[in-house]
């Protein structure tokens, strides 16, 4: 598994489609659960942990479940953590499920990039 | 020596920081807990945090405001978490230093760090986000803000967990500067 992360807008999108050309990519905000544990690449993948939420689907396993069935997933996931806590209950609980699911993610993956500015730094595993 | 410890929320902070606090040599490891449990959403926050600290010999003393009040035993670990709770404390809460809570912070971890040998500080990324708040929020965005530059200068270490990866931001040796320089 690996991980391209950042903040919104950093290029992380772009960051991914040039290093895996050949890839095809899945959205966070569309895809179901069935073709992200089939899937070779997910951008937005914040967006699928919302709609989860949403849906009030349970997360307790999840990155077990889907780093089992799913090793060679490429995720592109927006950093979401970072400023005031939100007034709003949800967006409280969404901000923390991402960070929670990305950590948890990031440690099975075998590289973590972070994006800044369209510039990509491994801050976990080989370069490439 | 004293670490710090910073991230975004969710990012793994605490679990690092406890890491790097049982690594100290000293037998004694005290937990100073700022998080106020005002809610039920809080009290889940602490029991979380308790339920990870589990089984890993912390003593667990909560200061919610006036650091500078504390007195710990010397030959102890002392780990705090997390600035952010303390700094909305010591600005918003009945009985807070309110204006002057940043000088009455950095007050009371220097005496903190005058009486421990190792610290382990969490702090919190808060000012990231881009979005503009009010007049207040500002003003605890630019108090902690400070408080994590001054720490950041007096660290020996300053880790970012990125998703439980950390990224040393400072440090690995021991640092000359002084105490004085908070």
């Amino acid at each position: 598994m690996e991980m391209i992360i950042g903040g919104a807008f950093q290029g992380k999108e772009s960051y991914a489609r040039e290093k895996y050309p050949e890839i095809k990519w899945k959205k966070g905000t569309e895809l179901t659960e069935e073709e992200l544990f089939a899937a070779e690449g997910v951008l937005d993948f914040q967006e699928y942990v919302r709609r989860c939420l949403l849906e009030g689907k349970e997360l307790s396993d999840f990155s077990k479940r889907l780093f089992q069935e799913n090793p060679d997933l490429i995720l592109v996931s927006q950093e979401v953590g970072y400023g005031v806590v939100p007034v709003d209950a949800f967006d409280r609980e969404y901000r923390e499920a991402v960070g929670r699911v990305c950590t948890e993610l990031a440690g099975c993956s075998a590289r973590v990039t972070r994006v800044v500015c369209g510039i990509g730094m491994v801050i976990k595993g080989e370069k490439c | 020596m004293l670490i710090l410890v910073t991230g975004g929320s969710g990012s793994g902070k605490s679990a690092y920081a406890e890491e790097r606090a049982v690594l100290f040599p000293a037998k004694r490891r005290i937990y100073v807990a700022t998080m106020y449990p005002y809610d039920l959403e809080s009290r889940h926050r602490v029991d979380r945090h308790r339920r990870m600290r589990w089984g890993k010999d912390f003593e667990t003393v909560e200061c919610y405001t006036h650091l500078d009040e504390l007195y710990l035993p010397r030959d102890c670990t002392v780990l705090l978490e997390c600035m952010s709770n303390l700094v909305a404390n010591e600005m918003f809460m009945e009985g807070g230093a309110g204006e002057r809570a940043e000088e009455e912070i950095l007050e009371g971890i220097r005496q903190l760090r005058s009486q421990v040998r190792d610290m382990v500080i969490v702090t919190n990324e808060i000012s990231s986000d881009g979005c503009l708040y009010e007049r207040e929020t500002v003003r605890y965005q630019e108090v902690l803000g400070h408080i994590n530059q001054k720490l950041a200068r007096i660290a020996d270490e300053v880790a970012e967990v990125v998703y439980g990866i950390p990224l040393i931001l400072k440090g690995g040796r021991a640092n000359e500067e002084p105490l004085e320089q908070l």
